[in-house]
């Protein structure tokens, strides 16, 4: 990554340690405050481990639109019928009651990184010593023709937990006998790599009970795809024949819908379909784009301590990141969470710092029982977040550890929800 | 049959030689006499031979009635054992040997205790038994029959196990062979992480073998505990490494992204409360790949001693 004048470089493990010494920010103005941005698996996490870590001593505000908040990872389970939608919806209640979070039901709008201020839209703004951004993804606009926001309920997207993966579960469990479901799946980088095949999974596990004369189709822009020969493998076991994937060779990165007609064009050949799913290409959430802080489409972090490259007050969690080698996941969002609770905590109170640790693991369901994943550890260089050792399911394995794995991944639900929201 | 052969014998030898008839009939007459006399010590053999096998049939018969009398002896005996109040009994005077199946009250049943210790090969990390045995990430075993539910003195149970036991469970061969069928069936949120024993068999030989240490103190077999060697053999300045345990408490915020604090288990296993050692154990069995689980090994591949350590330390004082 190449640097620039504004940047912050990062400091590195022995430069962090010395923060042992205290930098009390809160000269004046009472207890250290700190403001998190997004209440999801990032920034959710950052908000319970500061409160809960620094015992009273830092006053923590989580600023969230959604007074119920629905996991994007697991929502295909909710299409596929193996979890209901209040099984993935969490409220913020534990966060307020338990760990005294100041939980705002706003949009945040902007930030004004000299008066170190966050605007709120509905008026005010809310002061900081340190701002944890997690404001995870927005969709690059024009990234598939023909797409706009406008169209998100003829044609849903589905990649923000709620009431858009309730709308596409209607539409999959509406379509005509032999109706056609077309994907159009995003280009690299995105939120959860192996997602849109997974939900391939579940929607062929729908259709192939309830309707299986139909079909599904992917119009695909990448080469290759996140555990591909899991995902080949247990589509021709299971649902053999009915999905067909159009990579980029045979024009499947040449796309254009029309949501009125409901036709996809797949370098020029029309399909008329009666589901589309468009997953458009994507970009840090807005907010880190209005506050300066994003160089392309994300916004670049020093591994160490998750802060901002532009502004050492600020750090930056999740999806929403330019950090290196790890995936955008909700679990590599809650492990970079605790690394800049951690450096939080430091800065604002001199409690101890520990070397960053990474980590993620990504599980995916196929069909009833059939699970698997893939998963790796990273550490913290000077340039960027760096894999250091990883694994990924075999093709082959036999049913009882596919079994296991899927019965691990409801332990990993619960464990991470509760990580989340306490 | 062996008679007209040895004459058909005589008969070639006979005609063979040409010999006149006068010697022909000597010589029939000396070969017959002969074989008269053959025939007479055979029979002779035979008729010992019979007696012989009369006696040994006689012989075999009382022995198969002792054989009896000694099975009915010794099952009265283990039935003696099983009752409420146990008879001070050595087990090895008062067991058969065969893998007998006894029937006892409820349709349930003790298997074979030399197949419930291989059985219990798979209790042995958390549970000791036998001569010795201490506490580790779960109680000892000695004397469970008959011992409340979650009332072992010094060990700490969950929740749940300990208020079963105020509620008056008490172990016994009913109530064990529930709780190894389905622990949480029987208690909801109990600490420990088995899913059960479906087999009936398993279930019966486990039994069987535990019976073994429980009840009168005779019961126990001056055997070592079953403390077997260490998975992994590390040398004593890894084990005698004392974990940081603020350290542990920012490396655990690692594990608790799928390891629920409060024991919860539900498809990844609990890890809060277990002895250090047996932490640190199980942690470098991950680390040098000798537990299989692909998430533990790169987990615990990163880690050093001193980490383990201090995750130990979290780990083992959690409340």
């Amino acid at each position: 990554m190449k640097l620039n004048r504004r940047e912050f470089v990062g400091t590195g493990v022995a430069a962090a340690s010395t923060l042992a010494a205290p930098i009390v920010h809160a000269a004046g103005h009472g207890k250290p405050k700190v403001v998190v941005v997004g209440g999801g698996a990032g920034g959710a996490t950052a908000a319970r481990y500061i409160a809960k870590d620094s015992e009273g001593e830092i006053d923590v505000t989580l600023i969230e639109p959604s007074r119920s908040y629905y996991t994007c990872f697991f929502s295909n389970l909710y299409i596929g019928g193996f979890r209901e939608l209040d099984s993935i919806e969490h409220s913020y209640g534990t966060l307020a009651a338990e760990y005294g979070i100041n939980v705002v039901h706003d949009w945040a709008t902007g930030v004004d990184r000299d008066a170190k201020t966050v605007a709120l839209a509905g008026g005010g703004s809310v002061p900081y010593d340190r701002l944890v951004l997690s404001p995870g993804i927005d969709f690059v606009e024009g990234s598939v023709a023909g797409w706009d926001l406008n169209a998100q309920n003829a044609m849903p997207h589905a990649y923000k937990g709620g009431s858009q993966t309730e709308l596409l579960k209607a539409q999959i469990e509406a379509m005509p006998e032999g109706g056609t479901f077309v994907m159009v799946a995003p280009p690299n980088p995105y939120r959860c790599p192996p997602g849109p095949y997974e939900r391939i999974s579940m929607v062929a596990h729908v259709l192939n009970t309830s309707n299986p004369t139909a079909k599904i189709i992917i119009a695909d822009p990448k080469e290759s795809f996140s555990k591909q020969a899991l995902f080949e493998e247990g589509w021709q076991k299971h649902y053999g024949g009915m999905i067909t994937r159009i990579g980029p060779d045979f024009g499947g990165g040449n796309v254009t819908v029309d949501p009125a007609a409901m036709t996809v064009d797949i370098d020029g050949e029309t399909v008329n379909a009666d589901v589309v799913n468009v997953i458009p290409a994507q970009k840090a959430g807005h907010i880190c784009d209005a506050a300066g802080l994003t160089e392309g489409n994300w916004a670049p972090v020093v591994p160490q301590t998750m802060q901002s490259r532009m502004d050492e007050n600020i750090h930056i969690l999740g999806d929403a990141t330019n950090q290196g080698d790890m995936p955008k996941s909700g679990y590599s969002a809650n492990s970079q969470a605790k690394v800049a609770a951690m450096a939080v905590r430091g800065a604002l109170t001199g409690s101890r710092v520990f070397p960053a640790k990474f980590s993620n693991t990504c599980w995916s369901l196929i069909e009833t029982n059939d699970g698997v994943k893939v998963g790796a550890t990273y550490e913290a260089t000077d340039e960027k977040i760096a894999k250091v050792d990883g694994f990924v399911s075999q093709t082959g394995e036999d049913a009882a550890l596919r079994k296991a794995t899927y019965e691990e991944s409801i332990g990993w639900y619960e464990g991470i929800t509760t990580d989340m929201f306490g | 049959m062996i008679l007209s052969v040895l004459g058909g014998v005589a008969l070639v030898l006979g005609t063979a030689y040409g010999w006149t008839a006068r010697d022909h009939r000597d010589a029939e007459l000396a070969a017959l006499t002969d074989r008269l006399a053959q025939v007479e010590a055979r029979s002779a053999s035979l008729s010992e031979q019979a007696a012989q096998v009369s006696e040994l049939e006689a012989k075999l018969s009382e022995l198969e009635a002792a054989l009896v009398a000694a099975q009915e002896e010794a099952e009265a005996a283990r039935q003696a054992a099983l009752a409420p109040t146990p008879v001070i009994e050595s087990p090895a005077e008062s067991e058969p040997e065969e893998d007998t199946v006894v029937a006892v009250a409820d349709g349930l049943e003790f298997g074979d205790p030399e197949q419930g210790k291989a059985v219990f090969g798979q209790c042995s990390f958390c549970h000791k038994i036998g001569q010795g045995a201490q506490d580790g990430i779960g109680p000892h075993l000695n004397g469970i029959f008959g011992r409340r539910a979650g009332a072992h003195e010094g060990f700490k149970y969950s929740e749940d196990m300990s208020m079963m036991g105020a509620d008056g469970l008490t172990w016994n061969l009913e109530t064990l062979n529930a709780y190894l069928e389905n622990p949480k069936a029987l208690v909801s949120r109990t600490r420990m992480n088995f899913a059960g024993l479906e087999e009936e068999q398993d279930r019966a030989d486990i039994l069987a073998y535990l019976r073994q240490f429980s009840a009168s103190p005779q019961n126990i077999p001056e055997a070592a505990p079953t403390a077997q060697a260490r998975e992994v053999e590390l040398p004593d300045d890894i084990l005698a490494i004392v974990g940081d345990t603020d350290y542990g408490e920012y490396l655990s915020s690692e594990c608790k992204t799928c390891h629920q604090q409060d024991g919860t288990d539900e498809g990844i296993p609990s890890i809060t409360q277990w002895p250090t050692e047996d932490f640190v154990i199980a942690m470098h069995a991950y680390k040098q790949k000798l537990r299989p689980h692909p998430v533990m090994q790169m987990m615990a591949g990163r880690l050093s001693a001193e980490e383990i350590a201090a995750l130990a330390a979290y780990f083992g004082n959690l409340d």
